[in-house]
């Protein structure tokens, strides 16, 4: 039984085994890190992952007694196809994740074909191995080689290859390995001469796939670079309107939507009291809010921090935003509970519509829109809606617009300027550093009235006082005032503004 | 939420999403699919999820007419001053007129059960959309009717130092307003630009200044060249002439033969008249560029109007600017004159039963092909009518290349159709669900059979080659349109053929007879524009009030 030529062929073919293991635990752990890396909650995900994964290694087995005639030439193909799926899964995981509808069903889905194939493999090995041992021998080969291979892939994961290759290379590499021992087998017997041809063709057409997707790993990722957050993901959900997700490092929570950061705890407070503070600390009368977009709360807490405001109308087009800062507790310790207050009034619609039915008076309207990079924000920051905005405030009452930043979209700052002034207000322009965003600029608007900086403000602000305030109306000549065409809804010259300005800082 | 980027992150471009969307799924159900689904995009099969059906049967209600003796006889007879016969936008607007001059006692019938004709408009759970008429250019401001009747509907909301009117910015079309699809790229405006030559484009101003100097043109007797309503337009020979050769014709003899240049004007020519360059007359080819001269304080001259649900709009305007009667689903299959005046039969469409009115006056506000119809010893020669196809859709994404993102007005050069209108574009709220309404004037065969063809071919057909049209420029838009309804316009347009705006005919058709039939229908001003529907109301009821005593 033990002539040489055959202690050779189950050498070799134990030798797979040790490589497929191998393989096959780095696809179970890149799958487990991918979906706790892009949907957070890792315990959650590791396990349902790695349930599901030997759930359809399962199927796999059982599967394999379906398989009959050339079980090395079906083992082949299978080890050609577990790299293609095992080794494509990290890349089209990463790709698919801002664009899948479900992407917990592509996740699943993927992760489930390759267990089933990974299934498929030790059982057939076996089959083919079982006339050259004996059983016990057999079973005791196969699986120490197995065991092996899973202890290697788990100690090289996390210490080798997540740090040196990242998880696209690993899981296309290991792709190329599942091939290679295909290609490795096709070349070592002899019995595979009358199917070789064939097989080789399709064998380097998919090492080829996976070489190119090495070689173009950063080019993937670039595409998946809104997904590429420093930090770890702490939640992330997809609204019908956009795609939110929370990042957490020790130092910070960071709001992401769309793969825009909306703010950093750590300097949020800057840009939302010089949101708030240098209109409210004029208004010491003031007890009717507007808040338009700013579905986070940090807004509304700060001006909930004048005990002269009994109503707060928020108006944000997206349910799960201001649903996320009214559930989750570390959002909810950030805005201080502010949309739990009971002066608070959330109305989850689109803002243009609002101000256009809305029959209520404000004291104060707080425009936090997102900047106006396309056509349809652009009409957020037109005269016509400015002229909506003016029928809305009380006698007295001021206005203020979140204006993009002075420093990089020069011309649009000034043009959301010009405009406001071209819709029958006077206008204070103003702008705060906010470290993770640069110069940020605002718009305070007035009708005919006096203002000044220095009324009262509440007690434990962090960045706005009357200095501060004095500071901000000053524009050093790198943002002073340039002329603009005004945005009006059949002109939309903003958006063509917003696209200069940043156009330089595209890559 | 700000929403603001970062300098590393910079705004992102629709353009590039649009296309990884589709790149990505692309390669995940290659993946999926195998070799086996990839050819099963272009099947017919993929175009079943699509909902819908032809909608406006209203040529079937209009075949009643044919013959009329099979309708029920009147049970029994009302009586009304004046009686309006058609709630187009002539019937409407001859109705408002009489209203403000006092006269009240008016009813109008109208056959369909949604007024407006030309200009209805419909309605879905995305959007407002137009079946037929969508825009109203800004008008020149001599047109003193029109433009009290844009205030009446606070389209004009005041005037500026100089007396130029303030326009709605809401109802102004917004920005961006107008691309073409040539040489494989979206470009700004419909006037070829990409890839163009520099004779090309030298031929192409060389038009445009020619019609800006048509635009100042006076004749001998020192009216417009070419004026809105145009009746007000010069009787001077020198244009009048260009009446009687074709648009083509005119184009050979000033040497303009630019491919595309050709193109831009014949596209003109198929979205105003439905008629292509060799059977419209000159002087209409012109008329198109040369009558815009509409001034605004807030926007550029050739700055349109429109609506989600298009000029229906203006129709709901037009009929709450007066209160007198109006009767719907009422086909007018009979008229006779009589001692006191007009006996009219009237078949309820929705009771089949018929009604007689005995009216003093009554204005025809139909089409001359169906008024023909219903007066005996009258012919309308020189008649023609462009059939048109009309779909609305509803898409959630409409992939393209680089190049400028949806527009207001989507035209692709060389095609069949004129194009696509976006009726969300005036919503001031961002969605992905858009409507669009796609115009196709069936100019291939002659009207008479092109028309016949329209009324039998099927809905399915109908939407492969509508589905067909839009996927040459927005590849893959298949799967993304949920549902598609049609309308087919058997008389959509009267044609401006050559000779027929300044011979005879069209002015006998409009005149008066017996003092008392009036009438009144855009086609008897030879164009089929809001304006010149909404002056022939105005000049017909003026006719009536001159000859009753008002009330
Ligand atoms: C596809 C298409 C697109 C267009 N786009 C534009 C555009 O963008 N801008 C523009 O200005 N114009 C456009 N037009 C032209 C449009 O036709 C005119 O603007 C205008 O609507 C014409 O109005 P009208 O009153 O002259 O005629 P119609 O609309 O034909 O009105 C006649 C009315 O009489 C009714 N009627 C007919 N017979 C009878 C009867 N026996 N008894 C009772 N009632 C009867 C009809 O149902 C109809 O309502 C378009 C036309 C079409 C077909």
């Amino acid at each position: 039984m033990s002539n040489p030529e055959n202690r050779h062929r189950h050498l070799l073919l134990l030798l797979s085994v040790f490589v497929i293991a191998t393989c096959g635990l780095i696809y179970e752990l890149v799958a487990g890190t991918l979906a706790s890396y892009l949907l957070g909650d890792s315990v959650t995900q590791f396990s349902t992952i790695i349930g599901v994964y030997l759930f359809s290694m399962g199927i796999g087995s059982w599967l394999s007694k379906y398989l009959d005639g050339n079980l090395l030439k079906w083992f082949i193909r299978i080890e050609i196809l577990v790299g293609l799926v095992g080794g494509c899964s990290a890349p089209l995981l990463f790709v698919l994740f801002e664009y899948a509808a479900s992407f917990r069903l592509v996740l699943y889905t993927l992760v489930s074909l390759t267990g089933i194939l990974v299934g498929l493999e030790i059982p057939l090995l076996m089959r083919i191995l079982e006339n050259q041992l004996t059983f016990k021998d057999l079973v005791s080969r196969v699986f120490t080689f197995d065991y092996i291979g899973a202890l290697l892939a788990s100690l090289i994961f996390p210490l080798v290859l997540v740090p040196y290759l990242g998880l696209i290379r690993t899981s296309l590499f290991f792709g190329l390995l599942n091939i290679a021992v295909a290609g490795f087998l096709l070349h070592q017997f002899a019995d595979t001469k009358p199917y070789r041809r064939s097989l080789v063709s399709i064998l380097a057409l998919s090492s080829l796939l996976l070489l190119s997707g090495f070689v173009y790993a950063e080019r993937i990722m670039t595409y998946t670079e809104n997904l590429t957050f420093q930090d770890k993901v702490i939640y992330s959900k997809s609204t019908s309107y956009q795609r939110i997700v929370l990042t957490a490092n020790p130092r910070e929570l960071r709001l992401f939507l769309n793969g825009n950061l909306q703010f950093s705890s750590a300097d949020e407070y800057r840009y939302h009291e010089a949101l708030v503070h240098p209109a409210l600390q004029a208004l010491p009368k003031a007890n009717r809010v507007l808040v338009l977009g700013g579905g986070d709360g940090l807004a509304v807490r700060e001006i909930l921090k004048y005990p002269q405001i009994q109503s707060v109308t928020l108006v944000d087009l997206d349910a799960g935003m201001t649903d996320l800062f009214r559930q989750n507790d570390l959002l909810v310790k950030l805005n201080n509970r502010s949309l739990h207050s009971s002066k608070v009034r959330i109305i989850n619609t689109d803002a243009y519509n609002f101000v256009r039915q809305d029959t209520a008076r404000y004291d104060l309207i707080v425009v936090d829109f997102p900047d106006p990079s396309n056509y349809s924000i652009g009409k957020l920051y037109s005269t016509a809606f400015y002229r909506e905005l003016n029928r809305l405030m009380r006698p007295g009452g001021l206005a203020v617009v979140q204006s993009t930043s002075p420093y990089i979209a020069r011309q649009s700052f000034w043009c959301i300027r010009n405009t406001i002034a071209a819709s029958g207000f006077q206008t204070i322009p103003y702008h705060a550093y906010i470290p993770s965003f640069g110069e940020w600029g605002y718009v305070l608007l007035l009708r005919n009235q006096h203002w000044r900086g220095d009324g009262p403000l509440p007690a434990g602000l962090r960045f706005i006082n009357a200095r501060t305030i004095h500071d901000m109306l000053n524009f050093p000549p790198d943002m002073a005032e340039v002329p603009t065409e005004i945005n009006k809804l059949n002109n939309q010259v903003l958006v063509h503004y917003f696209e200069d300005d940043w156009t330089p800082y595209a890559h | 939420m700000t929403g603001r980027p970062t300098p590393t992150d910079p705004p992102e471009s629709p353009g590039r999403r649009q296309f990884l969307e589709q790149a990505a799924g692309l390669g995940f159900s290659v993946l999926l699919a195998g070799s086996a689904g990839l050819n099963a995009c272009q099947s017919s099969a993929s175009i079943a999820h699509i909902k819908g059906g032809m909608i406006g049967a209203n040529h079937q209600t209009g075949h009643l007419l044919r013959y009329p003796e099979k309708l029920p006889q009147p049970t029994q007879t009302r009586e009304t001053d004046v009686l309006i016969v058609g709630g187009g936008i002539a019937g409407l607007s001859a109705r408002r007129w009489l209203w403000q001059q006092g006269k009240r006692d008016v009813l109008l019938v109208e056959l369909s059960g949604q007024l407006g004709g030309n200009s209805v408009g419909g309605q879905n759970t995305v959007s407002a959309y137009p079946w037929g008429a969508h825009y109203l250019p800004i008008p020149d401001p001599r047109n003193r009717e029109l433009v009290d009747f844009l205030k009446e509907c606070h389209a004009i909301t005041g005037f500026d130092a100089n007396a130029l009117p303030v326009y709605n910015d809401y109802y102004l079309c917004h920005d961006p307003e107008e691309r073409l699809f040539i040489n494989g790229h979206w470009q700004e405006g419909l006037v070829p630009d990409v890839g163009i030559s520099d004779d090309d484009r030298q031929q192409i101003s060389r038009f445009f200044k020619l019609v800006e100097e048509l635009k100042q043109a006076k004749g001998s007797d020192g009216r417009d060249a070419f004026a809105i309503p145009l009746d007000r337009s010069s009787t001077d020979i020198i244009y009048r002439q260009l009446d009687g050769i074709s648009f083509e014709t005119y184009l050979n003899q000033h040497q303009f033969t630019s491919p595309y240049l050709r193109w831009f004007l014949e596209y003109g020519c198929k979205d105003d008249y439905g008629t292509t360059l060799a059977n419209t007359s000159a002087w209409a080819g012109l008329h198109y560029f040369a009558s815009r001269k509409g001034v605004a304080a807030n926007a550029g001259a050739n700055s349109v109007l429109t609506w989600p649900e298009g000029n229906s709009f203006l129709v709901k305007q037009l009929e709450q600017q007066a209160q007198s009667a109006i009767e719907s689903n009422k086909l007018v299959f009979g008229i006779q004159e009589n001692a006191e005046g007009v006996r009219v039969t009237c078949y309820d469409v929705l009771k089949k039963e018929t009604v007689a009115i005995q009216a003093r006056t009554v204005l025809l506000a139909t089409p001359q092909f169906i008024t023909q119809n219903l007066l005996k010893n009258r012919v309308a020669s020189g008649f023609q009518y462009a059939p048109w196809l009309v779909a609305n859709l509803t898409v959630s994404v409409l992939p393209q290349s680089r190049g400028m993102p949806l527009c207001w007005d989507n035209v692709i050069y060389n095609s069949a159709s004129v194009g696509y209108v976006t009726a969300t574009h005036q919503h001031l709220n961002a969605s992905d669900q858009k409507v669009i309404t796609v115009y196709w004037p069936l100019v291939q065969e002659p009207p008479d059979v092109a028309r016949r063809k329209a009324y039998e071919t099927t809905y399915a057909t109908w939407l492969s080659r509508l589905v067909a049209e839009l996927e040459t420029a927005h590849p893959g838009v298949t799967e993304y349109i949920s549902a598609a309804d049609c309308w087919v316009w058997g008389h959509g347009m009267i044609a401006p053929t050559p000779g027929f705006i300044w011979e005879e005919s069209r002015r006998n058709a409009a005149r008066s007879v017996n003092n008392k039939l009036f009438f009144a229908h855009s086609d008897l001003s030879g164009i089929s524009i809001f304006e010149e529907a909404f002056y022939q109301g105005i000049r017909a009821a003026t006719e009536i009030l001159a000859q009753i005593p008002s009330a």
